[in-house]
């Protein structure tokens, strides 16, 4: 026989295995912990548990992106040597360009500063550097460090503004600045006498393997490191002091401000050495090609970029890597499609913004707020019909006993509920204290007994002889006031009693 | 709230004339407070009596007194000085222990440290904010930490060690259960791998702190420009048997050390011998370090010694049967039990102040405090003292159950009542615990001070829980009644019964409790048996008193401990094998339990309690025999005595207590007057209860009631027991005129005439007509 007031529907099963492989270390055995030079950080993030079900002790990699990290830039590391010269190159060019959007995700993401005169520092110094070794016979192997120079000063006079002008703003100037660059370098006829490009750029691929399979991969392997170099960069840029103080400023600005985080400072620092780090890439970018031309101003290639960041999710350097791998394979791989390829581009970006609100890398996390968020809502329901545990909510109860309560408690009130009657009522006005009938006795006894958090009492307010009582609801935590209820007055004690009464009725009636 | 607050204790409570107390003042929102004796007359605000009542007495304290922010220390914890600093080490070290962590997780908890939390320096081993051992060195610049792989299991025995190897910079972190059949929480069914062994290299090695940063037991030291050093990172938990050594041990010896196996001599730096220096009267504060520059360390708060150890093999079941077993001390980051505040005041009672209780009033805008303390006659001359019950008193100092018992509601059947001082205070969590309180951690608090502001020890002060005044405030409505009744009287307090035994009492012809006294320990006892043994004349006009067995160590009176064992109404239970009192090294627990039943005593003993209306007590046929008749002089044969008063409407109620000839209640005894018609709400109380029931409510069982009883003893000693709390908060009703107080006048006019009591001619054999 089925209670009647349990409710109808069927229980479904719970229970999994596990999802996830996790180590059984044996705590007998030493465990070294291995960090990387100077760091107070380990390489893995292992975490030890014991498994709530079995006890069983168990090492989990709870940050497990070092391994995708791994396989995914070993796993390209590996295939290129394999793939066609045109995909060498495209995985060259994702290399360049991956590295241009981590460091750009360092200003946007971390920095807070929204700059879209990437490209112009990238150019710039591309120029610059190109200009030193054309005109000036600069050797190769110093066109890095003039390019990261020309970068550090020109994000030196782009910070300016930054700190004065706000997001929008901000954008459209830099954005201005960009197409400054593009126009005065056209008309600078002594610097580009051809097309306004500059050809001829020395590189570290010789000269004879200049688009010849070696000098592919070469520049796979030049690039590929790149890339590294800029994800070195943010990681220490981005998880360390400078990194923090600006997640802080993120957070809570006035409260980064009020414990003495400079972090307009910190924003500054970060622009900077960002802008330095773009510059050394334009640099890499011109030796790379060779030549250096217009195109990299273009507004096409800023907002190419912008796709990339957008779709692979703002802020974090493996949604920067994602996207970027995502819109090149499109722009490049599938060339023959034509311009049909920005559409597919843009069709893509559209689909990531509406759905996730994070980028590609922001779905596992939006996807377990939509779980949770659902399975809130089913428990809410079921909780209006039986309050009682279902075998999914018992799962998260470490104390069995708390589940009977709940039963138990649902049945007492149901019952006790019943029993209330205006008689019942009178009762208790007439005496709220001493002997009453066993109805009354068993409904105060059920009110007596319940749990601290928001249980009712009473603030006696003045002195004694003079004195008017108000309702209070405890708050069950050590040191913590209690709240008052409402804003009524009670002369006298039974009155308040009496009132506290009406509202435990009350609440009994409501659940 | 108020703007300014005074806080206040006075150290000791209880002064003879021409002795000297001294006040601890603190005060936030003022500079001055204005400051009277006063004598402390009537405590209860309760429109049917007299109301508060203070009268000011002209002393030699300054009329304003200036006063300043005092801070606190809370936590138990233990202190090493080390000013040579030889507990950091330069080279190689090992810092080691037992432990068993009560509350891991939350807060982050230093066991053992050198550490300063403001400059980063030294080392400590202790409880990272999500439940693991953690082993950290600092250098002032970099923080480096190794953390074990698993969290700590609450209440579960562990051997925890780090080396440091100064070469290399390895740190290596053990953590090795040691839980077996009786010591720990959960037994040896449970699959459960507790240990970890984790080693890391750092970047850094530990830098001495400055020379005021202690060697911490339980704790790391903290600085703050106003307060200066206090102790931070307060760890909850058991110690055990720890050390340093001068070599990074390696993990065999480590595993030695984890079996309990003492490390070699030459290697010791420090290793603290928590059992050693027990005896069969108790533990002191100071334990010791058995290696060659004894740092002794020095408890702080009271750490609780004795308790089981790590290697309790559950067999012996006190610390006097095999101190080896018994070296765990418990800290609790929320003991207090010494303000160690500088006094603000300091007064010499008058040679001509008379006996009572006084309060030194502080004043500061609208805010008020008392500091209340009692005045015994250097020389008794009176023929009457109260016994003021000042162990019961500290037993419920700053008690909070209205807030955090969720039973309490539920025993008193009461909303609890709260002021807006009780409020202040309750936020404050500053001012320690009462024996009825849990620490943070679920375990029970077994010490109570007076070194602390206490703010149930104020006149007019109601208890939330049931609504009445509760101890002191309730006793002074006996003493207002006795001086408006013109009775020359002194006082006494538990603490001068406790010093003196019988010969406190003897002085007096007639000793008269106070509504509640609870608390005893032996020496109070014994104290009383031979007083009355020796025809003393005792009114125990109070209920459920005699009832705990509670101690106090030599010399260190501010701190009653008592222990919650498996019987008794009890707001916590000791934990196993933890049933002994540290101060005095005798079984806790109840009287009864110890074969001293309060009926042996004084012919009754705690029945039941209830808080929502007391009743009368009525005549029993025992009344009228003529060894007793007297003292219903005035009395009508069916009258009703008592259907009033301060404590919920009656003389009979509260706490009750009853006639038990199977406990020992004297053959004699006569059962003068009983009460009847108590509510459910005053269950029999569960010492009573071997087999539970239903009905044994004040309704239905007959064991609930509470009993007037009278029995003589040798040289014309006699005993009046009236077991009720509410007794005496019946005598100001009707301004002191009514039939509660008519009773009292019968009883104190036949036991103030020395000589044979009236009626005590009447014991022939009884040959009856009627």
């Amino acid at each position: 026989m089925m209670r009647a007031d349990k409710p109808a529907a069927s229980y479904a099963k719970v229970g999994r295995r596990p999802d996830e492989v996790t180590l059984k270390p044996d705590g007998g055995q030493l465990w070294h912990r291995w960090r990387p030079p100077f760091s107070r950080r380990h390489w893995l993030a292992w975490r030890g548990r014991y498994n709530p079900k079995s006890l069983q002790r168990e090492r989990l990699l709870v940050d497990k992106r070092p391994l995708w990290w791994t396989l995914g830039l070993g796993g390209l590391l590996i295939a290129v040597p394999f793939l066609s010269d045109q995909f060498v190159n495209i995985a060259a060019i994702f290399c360049i360009f991956a590295a241009i959007n981590v460091i750009w995700t360092l200003i946007v993401g971390a920095a807070g500063i929204f700059s879209l005169a990437t490209m112009a520092v990238v150019g710039l110094s591309a120029y610059a550097a190109a200009a030193a070794n054309v005109y000036l016979g600069l050797p190769w192997p110093l066109m890095m460090p003039v390019g990261a120079a020309v970068g550090l000063i020109f994000g030196l006079l782009l910070a300016l503004p930054s700190t004065r002008l706000d997001g929008l703003y901000y954008a459209l100037l830099t954005l201005g600045i960009a197409e400054i660059c593009r126009v005065s370098i056209s008309q600078i006829k002594a610097l580009a006498p051809s097309n306004s490009s500059i050809n001829g750029v020395a590189s570290f691929i010789p000269s004879a393997w200049h688009l010849q399979r070696p000098g592919l991969l070469l520049g796979f392997a030049g690039a590929f490191v790149l890339l590294l170099c800029a994800l070195l960069v943010f990681r220490l840029v981005n998880t360390e002091r400078l990194g923090l103080l600006l997640q802080t400023a993120r957070e809570d600005e006035a409260f980064a401000e009020a414990v003495g985080i400079d972090y307009r400072r910190a924003r500054w620092l970060v622009f900077v050495l960002a802008s330095s780090a773009l510059g050394a890439i334009g640099a890499f970018y011109a030796m790379f090609y060779r030549s250096i031309s217009l195109a990299v101003f273009s507004l096409d290639q800023l907002l190419l970029l912008f796709a990339m960041i957008v779709i692979g999710g703002l802020g974090r350097s493996e949604g920067a890597v994602l996207g970027t791998a995502i819109v090149v394979l499109i722009d490049k791989g599938l060339i023959g499609l034509g311009p049909l390829r920005i559409i597919i581009v843009t069709a893509v970006m559209i689909i990531v913004a509406l759905t996730a609100r994070e980028g590609l890398t922001g779905i596992k996390a939006q996807f377990q707020a939509f779980r949770n968020r659902k399975k809130s809502e089913r428990r809410a329901a079921r909780t209006e019909k039986g309050g009682e545990v279902m075998p999914e909510e018992a799962t998260e109860i470490s104390d069995k006993q708390l589940i009977y309560r709940r039963l138990f408690d649902k049945r007492l009130r149901d019952a006790l509920k019943s029993s209330i009657t205006p008689d019942l009522i009178a009762e208790h006005r007439a005496k709220p204290l001493g002997q009453h009938s066993d109805a009354l006795d068993r409904l105060l006894n059920y009110f007596r007994r319940e749990e601290m958090p928001d249980k009712y009492a009473i603030l006696r307010v003045g002195p004694l002889r003079s004195c008017s009582y108000r309702v209070m609801a405890l708050s069950g935590r050590a040191g913590h006031p209690p709240r008052l209820v409402d804003d009524k007055l009670y002369p006298t004690l039974d009155e308040a009693y009496h009132a506290v009464f009406l509202l435990r009725i009350n609440d009994l009636l409501a659940s | 709230m108020a703007e300014k607050k005074l806080y206040g204790y006075c150290d000791p409570w209880t002064v003879k004339q021409g002795e000297t107390l001294s006040f601890m003042i603190s005060a936030e929102g003022t500079d001055t407070v204005d400051a009277r004796l006063v004598r402390l007359v009537h405590g209860d605000e309760h429109p049917d009596g007299p109301g508060f009542l203070e009268e000011e007495i002209d002393c030699d304290i300054p009329v304003t007194l200036n006063v300043q922010r005092q801070f606190t220390q809370i936590g138990a914890h233990a202190v090493v000085e080390d000013v040579s600093r030889r507990l950091v080490p330069a080279g190689d070290f090992t810092v080691y222990g037992f432990v068993f962590p009560t509350r891991p997780g939350g807060s982050r908890q230093a066991i053992l440290s050198k550490w300063d939390i403001m400059s980063g320096k030294g080392y400590g081993i202790g409880i990272n904010t999500e439940g693991r051992l953690e082993f950290w060195v600092g250098n002032g610049e970099l923080i480096d930490h190794v953390t074990a792989e698993v969290p700590l299991r609450p209440r579960a025995w562990y051997f925890v060690a780090a080396t440091f190897n100064a070469a290399t910079l390895e740190a290596r972190l053990y953590q090795i259960g040691v839980v077996n059949r009786y010591n720990s929480l959960l037994g040896l069914v449970v699959p459960i791998d507790y240990d970890s062994r984790v080693a890391e290299t750092f970047r850094v090695m530990p830098q001495a702190p400055d020379e005021s940063v202690p060697f911490l037991w339980a704790g790391a030291s903290e600085e703050n420009d106003r307060r200066g050093r206090f102790v931070g990172m307060l760890y909850s938990g058991k110690i055990d048997r720890p050390g340093i050594l001068n070599t990074a041990l390696p993990p065999e010896a480590i595993a030695a050390l984890a079996q309990g196996e003492l490390p070699s001599t030459d290697a010791i730096i420090a290793h603290w011998d928590t059992s050693a220096g027990y005896t069969d009267r108790g533990i002191g504060d100071v334990i010791t370090d058995v290696g060659p520059h004894g740092l002794d360390a020095l408890g702080v708060n009271r750490p609780v010694r004795g308790m089981t150890g790590w290697n309790w093999a559950g067999r012996e079941d006190s610390f006097r049967l095999d101190p080896k077993q018994y070296g765990g001390i418990a800290f609790r980051d929320d003991a207090l039990t010494d303000c160690r505040w500088s006094p603000t005041v300091t007064l010499r009672i008058p040679n001509d102040l008379r006996s009572g209780v006084y309060a030194l009033r502080l004043r500061a805008g609208e805010s008020e405090d008392h500091i209340p303390f009692f005045v015994r006659a250097a020389t008794p001359r009176a023929p009457l003292a109260v016994l003021m019950s000042t162990f019961t008193y500290l037993a419920y100092a700053n008690e909070r159950l209205g807030f955090d018992a969720p039973i309490a509601q539920a025993i008193t059947a009461h909303t609890p009542i709260f002021s807006e001082a009780d409020i202040d205070f309750y936020k404050l969590q500053e001012f320690g615990l009462s024996t009825y309180d849990h620490h943070s951690d679920g375990s029970g608090c077994c010490y109570s001070s007076w070194r602390r502001p206490i703010i149930n020890m104020r006149p007019r002060h109601r208890n939330a829980a049931t609504g009445v005044t509760w101890g002191l405030p309730a006793d002074l409505s006996l003493l207002w009644w006795l001086q408006h009744a013109g009775y020359d009287f002194e006082i006494l307090t538990d603490h001068d019964l406790h010093a003196e035994g019988a010969a406190a009492l003897r002085p007096y012809r007639a000793v008269i409790n106070c509504t509640h006294p609870e608390y005893y320990s032996e020496r109070m006892m014994d104290g009383t048996e031979d007083y009355l043994r020796a025809g003393g004349r005792l009114i125990y006009a109070g209920g459920n008193g005699y009832y705990w067995v509670s101690g106090l160590r030599e010399d260190e009176p501010h701190c009653m401990e008592v222990r919650k064992l498996d019987n008794g109404s009890r707001a916590w239970q000791a934990d196993p094998g933890e049933a002994y009192l540290v101060s005095t090294g005798e079984r806790s627990g109840l009287w009864r339990s110890r074969g001293r039943a309060p009926q042996k005593l004084v012919g009754v003993g705690f029945t039941s309690e209830g808080m929502d209306e007391s009743q009368p007590f009525e005549r029993m046929p025992d009344s009228f025999h003529r060894l007793i008749a007297w003292m219903f002089e005035g009395i009508g044969d069916r009258e009703e005595i008592g259907n009033f008063g301060l404590g919920l409407g009656g003389a009979a109620g509260i706490e009750i207590d009853r006639y038990d000839l199977a406990l020992g209640t004297p053959p004699h005894t006569l059962l003068v007057a009983s009460s009847h018609g108590h509510s459910d709400n005053y269950p029999l109380v569960s010492e009573e209860i071997t087999y539970a029931f239903p009905g044994r409510g004040g309704t239905q069982d007959p064991l609930v009631r509470a009993d007037m009883t009278y029995f003589t003893t040798g040289s014309n000693g006699a005993c009046l027991s009236i077991g009720s709390i509410a007794w005496s908060q019946a005598l100001p009703v009707r301004g002191g005129d009514n039939n509660v107080a008519t009773i009292m006048r019968n009883v104190l006019t036949a036991f103030l005439r020395p000589g044979p009591l009236p009626g005590s001619e009447f014991v022939g054999d009884e040959k009856l007509w009627r």
